[in-house]
């Protein structure tokens, strides 16, 4: 009754079938996560500040342009008053700057365009990490290679249970925290250090949903 | 795998003996089929014009349209705008606080307000206030929180209210704000010119320095100015009694804390009267009981409403209003009998037989009632206090002075404080009159909103209409408003520069927390124009106040000091030495009684209440505060005529069946030619042939919150019975109104949930509370529960306890709780399909007869079980356990199966039937008023969306945050363990009895151990080895036991043991049976 070419047609049925939706797990696997859906937003900053001139050739610390870092569970943008502390010395007519030196004047903020973001029902504090080891280069990667910032890590839950199950493979000595080139010697000597810092500190695994979520 | 736990059999011989309505008592309740309302009717449709199922097909069609131009896949761009010049001292994120206060009536509520990023988010009572009371010495320490109220707490949602006045307007049409301004100045011209005649100002009471000043300064400049102040519900009779008794303004304080005996004649201390926040945390501190040596307070009540007081009371009169009169004076006769010869001055025994002369009889009952009560206060005279409530008469204030004099003592109970004179100010009544005959070209109507609650017979919106010009500063477009010219916005609490005194006289500074919302402006404004001032701006009006308190040289420390803790040391009034009590007034004053007649159900008499949660309407648009429950009637969104069982019976009047929703008959009272229709309530405990009316309800113009919820009590009062009202009729119109009762949600079944006792059984067997848990499960878990290892090496366990016998069901909490927690309004409709939302409800229960119970209040809410029956149901694992103890709700993994909450035996979880915090659907507000909304949430906690359980979390957020302010301190080192009281839960911090004890179960010497080691600790539930992490301490009444009557044990405690098994010990066996009998 049917022709031959159908003898194989459900086991090519069954095969497609389990393709395409493997297909479709593993694409949504990729293509919803941060990793694809974040990192990697570079949107272009209303002023062409670059972390790679300040931080990366001139050194300065992050604290001086986000001092509530230390404090506060956000970490602020700088005000305009900040950047004219040094840019009414240098390029002081730079043409780039022009959006700086009128907010400054007239008290209108920059429109910054927000880069980093976290997941939804996720509370988040700067100070409590940057006090007890973990660095600015473990969430925000190297940006201070970068000339326009970028979202170089998922921030996912994922992302972030890596080292709230596993401090020890991330905790650095406190001098440190702000030095984004810093790297370890090797794996096994973050272990061995790293292990010593959380025993020290009573650093422990944080991984109850309260730690985050409220 | 374990076989269930059998559940408890209920034996025939000892029933539940805690009910908590009338059709219960009458075992005629529905309960059951309730609670299967709740878990299986959820389901319904809303009676939204949009369903579910057109939901459904609107969204389909959209996401469609979405899903094809694929616009939900772009990243939103979100912009950050950083200060251009920062604040000092500002760190963006870390909440701000400022001490400020809330003016009410002659009062104020010292408080202390966080802020975030600017906008304030949560009310707390300042702890840093001087209060005369705390001084003395032996009383225990107060709790280190300040105490608030409800109010207080819900008013930071007034703030934020779209519905307030937000315009300038003349005769109905917006102006700019300028040119009502200049037109005030105008008119303040125009005043002068004539010195000050036909200018009339109507203000509410207040305690304000600088507008009494501003006041005088008025009177100087227009000296034919005139003042009037009304206020609906006056507070001050207390106070203002004491001209006659002792000759001179004097301010009574009484030591709740160090009275043994309180005797409160219709004082409803705990729930209505002045400061109502600060009485209770004194009484409350006069009641604490941690080991049985202890002696607490004795409260004796005489009331015609149930009221939280008689709630609370220890024994309880009920009595028509009329007779009250009759009673005080029979009790304070008493007590000049009881006293020794020589403590009994000449005048007092000259009131006894001019008593007895009037031969006044009273029933047998009152007679042994007040021969006991005045036996047991002159047993202890120096520590014995008697309260007159704001609705009685002068007479029963004076006779209530002259009580308190004749049982004064070193270290007295009563002390009082000399106060200043206010400045003159007339009457409404005068003030109509003044309008009828035309001598009015101007009325400045400050705050008030005398066309909704002036008395009925002056006509007011008749007479206002015959100023020539009427100008108002009001917060909102209410009744009062179409008959006004000039409508000036009148700026919140929390916009203001301010000041005020408490009722002692203590010093308290107003501060703005943000800037006028509408640009409204304050009555010292106002006033400050009016008077043609050269300074109108408030703060400076409130500097130049305060420069004449502290006028040496160091004024702006001085100042900043003052703005930093909210008041001003030693500002409280002096105390006054008060020698002698007119006993010839108080003599005089017995005329009164004698035409007194009795009330019978043809001739009702009529008691006006201010409500427990909308005061005389003020807070009518304030959703948190409608949807609280009423603290005794658990009735929300409404105010009922409420009528005793008996009187009910006579009148034939009876509630129907409880149906779906809880429909109850509308009737009409009517009296001197008046009327109003309300819905009739069956109250327990009131007083027979008395009608409960509850003003502050029926608003016509409140706002589209309180527009339209409860009837008008005020169109039956007028200026000649503002408190009551003999000889009125009721009657059934044979119409139905819904009402939205909160009262058999959540029952639990008559387990021995609640537990009591009497003093002296409780000095007999301290352990009696634990003792009840007869129901134990008698085996232990099959498993070990693995929260004992994770909890190992954690710096926290947390727990709590209420103290039942301090809690005296005030509802601060529930607000409290509200408003830190972003937990939403419902409205009137879901409330009736049991869908509130409260993380904290306060049940209340009754016990003994129908016409005249006990009752008891036990706040309720997540008990965080250390073995939870939610967490081992939900499929998702959406609610588990962390290490610290804490049951915990992870809203992004819910599906919202609500199985957790058909578990849990407790019904505190709380499910999101709808998008409360923002429901486009309903289309009723524009978007800027979501956003305006939307800044009174906290920040630290989540706002859940449709579809999510919630319920209490311990207020993860402050726990975590302490815990995260120790660790950044800490660095790099160790982090030590938050300190006790370092945290508090939200309920905890405006608790004003300090019931709720919060904290690290870790730590031996925390508040929290100490109160779980107190022998009156129990868990609720036992039996099922829930495990809670939340303790009650059962309360412990205390009854005089020489009063004739006087059950032994609590009512609901007095059911007979027969249980051959259990020894014949304490009053345990309210639950009979155990899992071993039933297995």
């Amino acid at each position: 009754m049917f022709p031959p070419s159908t003898h194989r047609l459900p086991q090519r049925l069954l095969a497609g079938g389990l393709l395409a939706g493997a297909s479709v797990v593993a694409g949504v696997w990729y293509y919803f996560t941060p990793q694809y859906t974040r990192v990697g937003y570079q949107p272009v900053q209303p002023v062409a500040f670059s972390h790679r001139t300040h931080v990366g050739q001139l050194g300065m610390d992050c604290r001086y342009c986000h001092p509530g870092v230390e404090t506060s569970w956000y970490s602020n943008l700088p005000s305009g008053q900040s950047c004219m502390n040094c840019h009414n010395q240098v390029l002081r007519d730079d043409a780039r700057l022009a959006l700086v030196r009128a907010s400054a004047g007239s008290g209108r903020p920059i429109p910054w365009i927000q880069i980093h973001r976290l997941p939804d029902y996720v509370f988040f504090n700067h100070a409590v990490h940057v006090n007890r080891g973990v660095s600015c280069f473990d969430c925000h990667g190297s940006i201070h290679e970068l000339d326009e910032s970028a979202h170089l890590k998922p921030l996912s839950m994922a992302f972030c249970l890596e080292c709230h199950r596993r401090p020890e493979a991330f905790l650095r000595p406190p001098a440190e925290v702000y030095h984004l080139d810093w790297r370890p010697e090797s794996p096994e000597q973050q272990q061995a250090d790293g292990s010593k810092l959380a025993r020290e500190w009573n650093v422990q695994r944080l991984d109850p949903c309260s730690a985050c979520h409220r | 795998m374990k076989p269930p736990a059998p559940h408890p059999p209920r034996s025939p011989v000892a029933t539940p003996r805690y009910w908590r309505s009338v059709e219960d008592c009458a075992g005629t309740s529905t309960d059951l089929s309730s609670i299967e309302r709740a878990c299986h009717h959820g389901l319904e449709e809303a009676a939204d014009p949009l369903s579910r199922r057109h939901f459904m097909r609107i969204m389909s069609a959209s996401f469609l349209l979405a899903g094809s131009g694929l616009t939900g896949c772009r990243r939103p761009v979100e912009t950050i705008h950083p200060f251009a010049q920062a604040p000092e001292g500002l760190v963006h994120g870390l909440p701000l606080t400022y001490a400020t206060a809330m003016p009410v009536r002659a009062s104020a509520i010292p408080l202390r307000v966080k802020t975030c990023e600017g906008r304030p988010i949560k009310i707390e009572g300042n702890p840093g206030i001087p209060w005369p009371l705390n001084a003395v010495s032996g009383a225990p320490p107060p709790p280190p929180q300040g105490p608030t109220d409800a109010a207080a707490q819900a008013s930071i949602l007034s703030l934020y209210d779209p519905d307030r006045a937000r315009r300038f307007t003349r005769d109905g049409q917006t102006i700019p704000r300028k040119l009502a301004l200049d037109a005030l100045d105008a008119l303040a011209h125009q005043a002068a010119d004539s010195r000050g005649r036909g200018l009339c100002i109507l203000a509410d009471a207040s305690s304000s320095p600088s507008r009494a000043r501003l006041q005088r300064a008025l009177a100087d400049r227009l000296p034919e100015s005139r003042w009037f102040e009304y206020e609906p519900v006056d507070l001050a009779a207390y106070r203002r009694t004491t001209r006659a008794a002792f000759g001179r303004l004097l301010q009574p304080l009484y030591r709740l804390d160090v009275a043994r005996r309180i005797v409160s004649w219709d004082c409803d201390f705990l729930g209505n009267e002045e400061e109502t926040c600060r009485w209770t945390r004194a009484f409350a501190a006069g009641r604490r009981l941690d080991n049985p040596g202890n002696e607490p307070s004795r409260l004796y009540a005489i009331e015609s409403l149930l009221t939280l007081t008689g709630m609370n009371a220890d024994h309880r009169l009920r009595l028509a209003p009329s007779q009250m009169a009759l009673v005080a004076a029979r009790l304070l006769s008493e007590c000049i009998s009881a006293l020794e010869p020589h403590q009994r001055p000449a005048g007092a025994l000259a009131f006894k037989s001019r008593l007895q002369a009037l031969a006044r009889t009273t029933t047998p009952e009152w007679a042994a009632w007040t021969r006991a009560c005045a036996g047991d206060l002159t047993a202890q005279p120096d520590r014995s206090a008697v309260l007159a409530g704001h609705r009685q008469p002068a007479e029963v204030h004076l006779w209530a002075h002259g009580l308190n004099h004749l049982l004064r003592g070193r270290g007295a109970a009563v002390v009082y404080l000399d106060r200043p004179p206010e400045p003159p100010a007339g009457t409404l009544a005068e003030l109509a009159a003044a309008l009828a005959a035309d001598e009015v070209r101007i009325l400045v109507i400050l705050a008030g909103n005398p066309a909704y609650n002036a008395p009925a017979d002056l006509e007011w919106a008749r007479v206002q209409s015959r100023a020539d010009t009427v100008v108002r500063l009001g917060s909102c477009e209410d009744e009062t408003f179409p008959a006004c010219h000039w409508h000036l916005p009148m700026a919140h609490y929390l916009e203001s520069w301010g000041d005020a005194r408490t009722a002692d006289g203590t010093w308290l500074s107003i501060q703005p927390l943000i800037a006028p919302l509408f640009g409204g402006l304050t009555d010292l404004e106002v006033l400050a124009r009016l008077a043609g001032m050269p300074v109108t701006e408030p703060h400076e009006i409130v500097r130049e106040t305060f420069r004449g308190l502290a006028p040496d040289g160091a004024f702006e420390a001085n100042w900043r000091r003052l703005l930093h803790d909210g008041t001003w040391a030693g500002t409280a009034y002096p105390e006054a030495t008060v020698e002698s009590f007119d006993w010839n007034a108080a003599t005089a004053a017995l005329d009164s009684i004698r035409e007194v007649r009795a009330p019978a159900p043809d001739a009702l008499e009529v008691v006006f209440a201010r409500d427990s949660r909308v005061d005389d309407g003020r807070y009518a648009n304030n959703g948190w505060l409608e949807e609280l429950p009423d603290p005794v009637t658990k009735i929300t969104w409404d105010n009922v005529i409420a009528l005793s069982p008996a009187t009910a019976r006579l009148l034939g009047l009876a509630v129907p069946e409880p149906r779906e929703h809880l429909e109850v008959p509308v009737v009409r009272v009517s009296a001197g030619g008046r009327a109003i229709e309300g819905p009739l309530w069956i109250q327990p405990g009131l007083a027979d042939d008395v009608v409960g009316l509850t003003l502050g309800h029926g608003r016509t113009r409140a706002g589209r919150v309180g527009t339209g919820t409860g009837y008008d009590a005020y169109p039956l009062r007028t200026s000649r019975a503002m408190h009551s009202l003999a000889g009125a009729q009721l009657a059934a119109t044979g119409r139905v109104h819904p009402l939205a009762c909160t009262q058999n949600h959540g029952r639990l079944e008559g387990r021995p949930i609640v537990r009591e006792t009497n003093l002296a059984e409780f000095r007999n067997h301290p352990g009696f509370a634990s003792a009840m848990d007869r129901d134990a499960p008698d085996s232990s878990p099959l498993y070990a529960n693995p929260l004992d290892a994770a909890a190992a090496g954690v710096l926290h366990q947390w727990g709590m306890t209420i103290d039942l016998g301090l809690c005296v069901g005030c509802a601060a909490c529930v607000v409290a709780c509200q408003s830190e927690n972003n937990i939403p309004i419902v409205g009137k409709n879901e409330v009736a399909r049991q869908r509130e939302m409260h993380w904290l409800r306060i049940d209340r229960y009754y016990a003994g007869p129908a016409d005249d119970p006990q009752g008891v209040n036990q706040p309720m809410l997540c008990q965080h079980c250390e073995s939870a029956p939610c967490e081992s149901v939900c499929p998702v694992n959406a609610t588990v356990h962390d290490r610290e103890g804490l049951n915990v709700m992870v809203y992004n993994r819910c599906i919202g199966t609500r199985h957790c909450s058909n578990n849990c035996p407790y019904k505190v979880r709380r499910f999101n039937f709808f998008d409360y915090h923002r429901r486009p659907d309903r289309g009723s507000r524009p978007r800027e008023e979501w956003d305006l909304l939307s800044l009174v949430r906290n920040p630290d906690v989540t706002v859940r969306m449709r579809g999510v359980i919630e319920k209490c979390t311990f207020c993860v957020q402050r726990l975590e945050q302490a815990k995260i302010a120790r660790a950044v301190s800490a660095g790099a080192s160790p982090p030590k363990a938050v300190a006790d009281g370092e945290v508090q839960t939200a309920c905890q911090q405006a608790c004003p009895a300090g019931a709720i004890e919060f904290g690290n179960l870790r730590d031996p010497a925390s508040r929290v151990s100490r109160a779980r080691a107190n022998p009156r600790a129990y868990a609720v539930l036992q039996s099922l080895n829930t495990r809670p992490r939340v303790l009650y301490l059962a309360r412990v009444r205390n009854p005089n036991p020489a009063m004739p009557g006087a059950p032994p044990r609590p009512h609901g405690m007095s059911v007979e043991v027969r249980d051959p098994e259990m020894p014949e010990q304490g009053p345990g066996t309210v639950e009979g049976g155990n899992g071993k009998e039933g297995a």
